[in-house]
């Protein structure tokens, strides 16, 4: 466990890439069309936010459950010559992990303009809180799972919480001050999906679906479409946006050691996220108290707490503290904390809308910008999955 | 200030497996997986153990993850743990489950008292979901599968204190 212990130093990255431009699709139940239309639409509008043409496009950044493959990508956007593509593993754990391979990608010269994109009809198609799959199971972890009953992603993250409550005396009610808070940014937020207000006992009578997680702790399902542009720190000069240049500071993945999400994990209330923190913070040569704002995502409403933990913005077992009454992690306070809404209250496009709020709150241009101070450095971080990712904008 | 507290109304307990859910194909299973499904066939526990290092580990895996040996053997446990974390699935999101009125049920990480952190997932019968409590004893028993009764399934009940 050698290279798990020694933080990264080397960052290859540092304020190589800019993004550029964000772009996406209305966020809806029921798009209406299909996922190619709606990948097309907010690559897009990333590139009309960027200042480029999609013909520009020479990288492509995706999400290995993505449908639209790159083949039909550059016959739809117009790319003459596409010269590099990845797809990124892992469900949310890509929804940060994409932007630091873009950086790398812009860093090593393999490409001018490389995109990051999500697009899905998560509703109104393949829904992920589903059970889903064969009637019988070759073999793997879900046989292991899915015959008692374990078979979405709310029974296994809350086996999570249920220890993190056990372990750090956190309860429903601080999951329901980061629903309030998320839903209140929401609310103004014309994108959002949940835009009214809701109050804790809201949350607390809330449908209990799997217990600990209320239905008011879940992120939501549906369709829609984002995308980032990115390019060189160099490049970004010349673009629509040169005047706030949102640089890639840094970037770090990490992993738990054991198969299956996390129910196997050495200790079920502790998250890989301290991993991708420590490489995070060691490449940066920052830490979280550098930081204006932190993006993470929202999958459920208890790993507001954990992340805040694992990337130190409190000591571990306060973070229930910490978000007592919303004041802290709204956007006025002193952590601004998805300040869009997140997947909680605005929409889920599997963590890629975090990256895109980070550049609103160092433009200024937020829903729910922040009245009291300059953002100039935001986290963005992918929670609890396994498998995790983070990047660090911050104004050029 | 104490506070009266309302009598919790308690939810009717599992009694037996869930019936309509994907069981595993047996046949299809990898060669490292299958001595769990033979050993719960012939009533026993038994969990893949590292034939050099004496390590066990579950989810089956062909090699060790600490001394890195390709030689394993399914050596059979007590069967005795407790519950180190739970959940209580009050909303379904399989069919089945849900025309079958099979909610409430439990779902259980079971630790096992062979080695710390060595877990299954499981569900505890004969408990109101209420009563579940993280380091609740508990003891396995095997019950065959309602759809396809070759695949027999450990689950587990409460047990008395040590």
């Amino acid at each position: 466990m050698v290279n798990a212990i020694i933080p990264a130093e080397t960052n290859g990255i540092r304020d190589k890439a800019a993004i550029v431009g964000i772009g996406e699709t209305e966020f809806s139940w029921d798009s209406g069309r299909s996922e190619l239309q709606l990948a097309s639409e907010a690559i897009k509008a990333a590139c009309d936010d960027a200042g480029i043409a999609p013909q520009d496009i020479d990288g492509l950044i995706r999400y290995d459950m993505e449908s639209n493959h790159e083949t039909l990508l550059t016959q739809s956007l117009g790319i003459k010559n596409l010269r590099h593509w990845e797809s990124v593993s892992y469900g949310g754990g890509a929804g940060n992990a994409v932007a630091g391979h873009a950086a790398a990608a812009i860093a090593a010269g393999y490409c001018n303009y490389v995109v990051c994109f999500r697009a899905a009809n998560l509703r109104s198609g393949l829904r992920l809180g589903r059970a889903r799959g064969p009637e019988r199971i070759p073999g793997g972890a879900d046989s292991f799972a899915v015959p008692w009953g374990n078979m979405a992603p709310a029974h296994r993250f809350g086996m999570f919480v249920r220890r993190y409550m056990h372990q750090y005396g956190a309860t429903s009610r601080h999951f329901g001050w980061v629903a309030v808070t998320l839903r209140e940014h929401a609310s103004r937020n014309p994108r959002a999906l949940r835009r009214e207000p809701i109050t804790i006992d809201d949350h607390q009578n809330s449908r209990m679906v799997v217990d600990p997680l209320h239905v008011l702790d879940f992120c939501q399902e549906n369709d829609g479409a984002a995308a980032i542009v990115m390019t060189t720190a160099e490049r970004a000069r010349e673009l629509r946006h040169s005047n706030t240049l949102t640089l890639v500071e840094a970037a770090a993945q990490g992993s738990g050691p054991r198969n299956d999400g996390i129910i196997y994990r050495p200790d079920l209330a502790v998250s890989e996220s301290e991993n991708t923190a420590r490489d995070l913070w060691a490449r940066a040569r920052l830490d979280a108290r550098d930081m204006d704002a932190m993006m993470f995502y929202d999958h459920f409403t208890p790993f507001c707490l954990v992340n805040l933990e694992a990337y130190g913005f409190v000591p571990k077992g306060e973070a229930k503290d910490f978000v007592e009454g919303g004041g802290n992690i709204r956007f006025d306070g002193g952590l601004p904390v998805n300040t869009h809404g997140g997947n909680h209250s605005e929409a889920y496009i599997h963590g890629l809308t975090h990256v895109q709020e980070a550049v609103r709150l160092i433009r200024g241009a937020s829903t729910a910008q922040p009245p009291h101070k300059i953002i100039n450095r935001v986290l963005s971080c992918s929670s609890t999955a396994q498998l995790s990712g983070a990047v660090i904008i911050r104004r050029g | 200030m104490t506070q009266e507290r309302e009598p919790v109304a308690r939810s009717r307990p599992m009694t037996g497996l869930l019936e309509g859910v994907p069981l595993p194909d047996l046949e299809r299973a990898p060669d490292y997986e299958r001595g769990f499904w033979e050993g719960t066939r012939e009533g026993e526990l038994r969990i893949q153990q590292c034939s050099d290092c004496g390590l066990f580990r579950h989810l089956p895996t062909p090699m060790c993850p600490e001394c890195s040996s390709l030689e394993y053997q399914w050596t059979r446990v007590s069967g005795r743990g407790f519950v180190y974390s739970f959940v209580i699935v009050r909303h379904p999101v399989h069919p089945a489950i849900r025309e079958k009125e099979q909610t409430p049920y439990n779902i259980c990480m079971i630790e096992l008292e062979e080695q710390e952190g060595l877990r299954i997932c499981s569900n505890v019968l004969h408990v109101a979901p209420e009563d579940i409590s993280i380091e609740m004893p508990v003891q396995v028993t095997f019950m065959p599968a309602v759809d396809e009764p070759a695949v027999v399934l450990p689950v587990f009940l409460p047990a008395p204190e040590e």
